[in-house]
């Protein structure tokens, strides 16, 4: 017979003894050892092989049939048997081991834990009777979702690529877009139960490399049994825990996460999710769209302006309305006035009440449209529309006013780009709706001069939050409030780069005399 | 501890200084509209007071769209307070838009009264001021409008309109009157409402379902005050010569005689005044140049407005028109009422305080005898869409 056999259950059985952590010299002391670790897993294939003309060489392939790619196993028994006649008693192990380094990627080591984690990887692992160190072939299996659309974060020019659940693929989907030798990609392991893999990207240079030290420092520092997310690494590492507003981007697109890079900014991949974070993030930087660069610079900054006034529009409308319709009324044009009087008539609640009552409605209602199956999705929308919009107002149980503000809230909470920073807003508005309620516009702006100090005392990884407007940054706003045009922003923004501060050329000449030709 | 402190502090703060009034919109009466006049026991007070019901869309109702609440008392603020009693909800005046005073109350003096309209937190300082002229204020609150449901507004909308179209009213709000009372060298003028006659009454909803034949409401000449009592009336002529002394008139129209029967309309469309003064031996006078803009808006007859004598007829007509415009108004309130009106004192107490100090405390008959000298100049503009008659046959 040629094709190696298997070995019978009680020749495996030998002991033998060797020291805790690392590997034997006798391959099926190492195996029980093995087998006794991971214990009636029926996902882990140990099979024990000998060439049948060389009684002498035995040696042993595990895997993780699970998570190991079987087309790799097929043709790995195809080149192990090439490789037969080559192989002599006393270099099994180390013909082997040449032989798959010069094709595959192969890791070697003598521990007992690096190997479960090899095997824990979706790698074949490779044991050779007499030898007391493995290998391991890279035979991980990367099946899973092609890369689509996002789903979240859409938009209408621009690539449409969206990071997936693969960490490998995510790092290549942004490595093609930077094809430069400075982008330095590092891995850490965290969760001591899900050993998740954390891979930290940034360019040399162009990150600071305190902050990239602080980032790596903060992650190793994790102490959890789990990562699933990374969120899971965003709360464990934030600045100011309490804090509802997010510092740390997360994006599901590779191009803006190649922007953030080139910003001096550090991404961290987390495996298992499509949503990559960038940090340091500072406030404006939730009201960008990577579709921002994508379009005229004018068309871009009036959306931008748009986006700061949907952020206004969202926190205070609910409670401007109600301050002001409770309070002050002698601010309210008589006209309007009138009209807000003639729709509260016989309307029971107290404006606030009905305010809240509304605002949570829409709460529910938004909650629901995301959890629920998506089937349903269009009864939800026309119970919704109907039930609040027409009949509520149509009962004389609400206003139509407040219909209308409760609307305009919701519609311009969702002009804003991030999610997390909208559900930030969204959450506030309720703290300035029960203050308006309260004390009128006193309260608002109160609770606005809170807003104001608190968004000036956050930090993301030692940046202050609202940086480049506070601390000022000179130049740095060429790119917050307003996008400037491409070759105007010169340097890189926000004073978070590292030694690599220029992105145009210096000797650019905006009056290129060139571009005057005519060609007929 | 400390923590609890300085929570604790910040919430006793914020509510110590907060807004504590808080009142819903349907909790309040709006109060539009405000008469004020005087009786024998001292004051009776008429609120126009919006009905919210009427206005909705949603409910029908055969409702008016205002309630009248009237008063009478010794005291405005108790009168005030003593509508609240009859009525549900607290009266807001915040929104107040015109207050008419009767002709009776105003020939008394509104002194009194105009101090607690500056007094009192709820009021604004934009709404104006009017008198009912030959009536009562209550009669003018009573009558329904048509076009704008709510006759405060209508009274408030078509004052501005009327002093910018039509220039016979001034639009006066509270700190001008007050500044004009006060003032030595300035008597204030209000404009006088009129009810207008007409068979129906006004005060049913009936009014609203028809077409002609009610009464209704129009702004007439203006009242001439001196200090705080109403002495006299300008009439609509000496209205419009007093809105162009003060330079009051933003666009109005004007028409001359050029031969016995035929005329041409002018289009007033900017007009502004400059009033020197200058003293010869002791006695100060005055001239009031004044500047206006105007374009052709209609001819009759066969005019020809292209020659370039008939322009300088064209434009002496209306300088001559206007000029007896002013010279009426000055001559009523000079030789009639002994008002300074037009704040002529003002003019000379900025450029001669010495002298202003002399003969403020008789200006009243300084001012009966001041020689004012009238320079009107008016531009032509435009002759309109077309240049002579369209009748004129081309002579061959």
């Amino acid at each position: 017979m040629k094709t190696p056999r298997k070995i019978t259950q009680a020749k495996k059985r030998q002991q033998a003894s060797f020291p805790e952590s690392n590997l034997g010299s006798d391959l099926f002391a190492n195996l029980t050892r093995i087998k006794t670790d991971f214990g009636q897993n029926n996902d882990l294939v140990v099979n024990v092989l000998q060439w049948d003309d060389n009684p002498a060489c035995i040696y042993a392939v595990l895997y993780l049939i699970s998570f190991t790619n079987k087309d790799t196993i097929n043709s790995l028994s195809d080149e192990i048997d090439s490789l037969k006649n080559k192989v002599s008693t006393k270099e099994t192990y180390s013909t082997l081991r040449d032989f798959f380094s010069g094709i595959r990627v192969c890791k070697e080591g003598s521990k007992l834990m690096d190997l479960y984690a090899e095997l824990l990887s979706g790698n074949m692992v490779f044991l050779v009777n007499g030898s007391e160190r493995y290998f391991s072939v890279l035979a991980e299996n990367t099946e899973g979702r092609a890369v689509e659309e996002p789903s979240a974060q859409t938009v209408i020019r621009g690539p449409k690529d969206g990071f997936t659940e693969n960490l490998n693929q995510n790092i290549f989907l942004v490595r093609k877009r930077i094809k430069n030798t400075s982008l330095k990609l590092e891995n850490l392991s965290v969760g001591k139960l899900t050993k998740t893999a954390i891979s930290l990207m940034y360019i040399k240079g162009i990150a600071k490399e305190s902050i990239i030290q602080e980032i790596r420092d903060r992650i190793n520092r994790i102490e959890i049994d789990s990562i699933l997310e990374g969120a899971y690494i965003e709360e464990w590492i934030k600045d100011d825990r309490y804090s509802i507003f997010p510092v740390f981007l997360s994006s599901e697109k590779p191009d803006s996460v190649a922007a953030a890079l080139t910003e001096g900014k550090v991404a961290i991949f987390t495996d298992g999710t499509p949503y990559v974070l960038s940090a340091p993030a500072v406030m404006v930087d939730f009201f960008h769209s990577s579709e921002d660069y994508y379009h005229h610079f004018i068309i871009s900054s009036l959306m931008r302006i748009l986006r700061y006034m949907a952020f206004f529009i969202t926190l205070l409308t609910p409670a401007l309305y109600i301050g002001i319709t409770t309070f002050h009324h002698e601010m309210i044009p008589t006209q309007l006035l009138i009209s807000i009087a003639a729709q509260r008539e016989g309307v029971p609640f107290s404006t606030f009440l009905e305010g809240l009552i509304l605002e949570v409605t829409f709460e529910v209602l938004r909650e629901a449209g995301v959890r629920m199956p998506r089937a349903i999705g269009p009864a939800i929308s026309i119970v919704g529309a109907l039930v609040l919009g027409q009949a509520a107002v149509d009962a004389g149980i609400f206003s139509a006013a407040i219909v209308i503000v409760v609307s305009i809230t919701a519609i311009s909470s969702f002009s804003i780009p991030n999610y997390e920073m909208s559900n930030a807003i969204r959450t506030a508005r309720f703290v300035f709706m029960v203050l308006a309620g309260l004390i009128g516009l006193y309260g608002i702006f109160v609770g606005l001069i809170v807003l104001t100090l608190h968004l000036c005392k956050i930090k993301s990884i030692g940046i202050p939050y609202m940086t480049p407007i506070a601390p000022h940054i000179k130049g740095g706003n060429k790119d917050t409030f307003f996008r400037f045009p491409l070759w105007s922003m010169k340097k890189r923004p926000y004073g978070i780069h590292g030694i690599d501060e220029r992105r145009v050329a210096d000797e650019y000449d905006k009056q290129d005399k060139t571009k005057d030709q005519e060609f007929r | 501890m400390k923590l609890n402190g300085i929570i604790g502090l910040s919430i006793t703060l914020l509510i110590l200084s907060g807004c504590w009034n808080s009142r819903e919109i349907n909790e309040l009466s709006i109060s539009i509209a405000i008469g004020i006049d005087k009786t024998e026991r001292g004051y009776r007070i008429t609120h126009q007071i919006l009905n919210p019901k009427a206005i909705s869309t949603k409910i029908y109702t055969n409702e008016t769209p205002i309630i009248l609440f009237s008063e009478e008392g010794e005291n405005v603020f108790s009168i005030i307070r003593q509508n609240t009693a009859e009525f549900p909800r607290k009266i807001y005046n915040s929104h107040v838009r015109m207050v008419v005073f009767g002709e009776d109350m105003a020939r008394n003096g509104i002194q009194d009264v105009l101090d607690f309209l500056l007094r009192d937190h709820e009021f604004r300082t934009d709404f104006y001021f009017a008198i009912a002229k030959g009536t009562t204020a209550s009669e003018v609150l009573s009558i329904l409008t048509p076009l704008e449901f709510i006759p405060g507004i209508r009274l408030y909308n078509s004052l501005e309109n009327s002093e910018s179209y039509l220039g016979i009213t001034q639009s006066v709000d509270i700190l001008d009157l007050v500044q004009c009372i006060i003032s030595d060298g300035k008597n204030p003028a209000l404009p006088g409402i009129e009810i207008t006659t007409g068979e129906k009454g006004s005060d049913t909803l009936d009014v609203l379902t028809t077409v002609s034949g009610k009464k209704g409401l129009k702004y007439i000449d203006m009242g001439v005050f001196k200090d705080d009592k109403l002495i006299g009336w300008l009439s609509e002529d000496e209205s419009k010569g007093f809105n162009y002394i003060v330079g009051n008139v933003k666009n109005n129209i004007e028409y001359t005689h050029y031969n016995e029967k035929d005329q041409i309309t002018y289009e007033i469309i900017d007009s502004a005044k400059k009033i020197t003064t200058s003293v010869v031996n002791q006695k100060p006078s005055l001239l009031v140049e004044i500047r206006v803009k105007a374009n052709i808006g209609a001819v009759d007859g066969y005019f020809d407005i292209m020659k370039k004598e008939n322009e300088s007829m064209v434009v002496n007509l209306l300088e001559n028109r206007l000029q007896e415009f002013c010279e009426s108004a000055l001559r009523k309130a000079q030789t009639e009422l002994h008002s300074d009106i037009f704040g002529f004192g003002e003019v000379i107490h900025v450029k001669y305080p010495k002298l202003w100090k002399e003969i403020k405390s008789n200006w009243s008959v300084e001012f009966s005898r001041l020689p004012v000298e009238f320079d009107v100049t008016v531009e032509l503009n435009k002759t309109g869409e077309i240049s002579k008659s369209v009748f004129t046959k081309e002579e061959s």
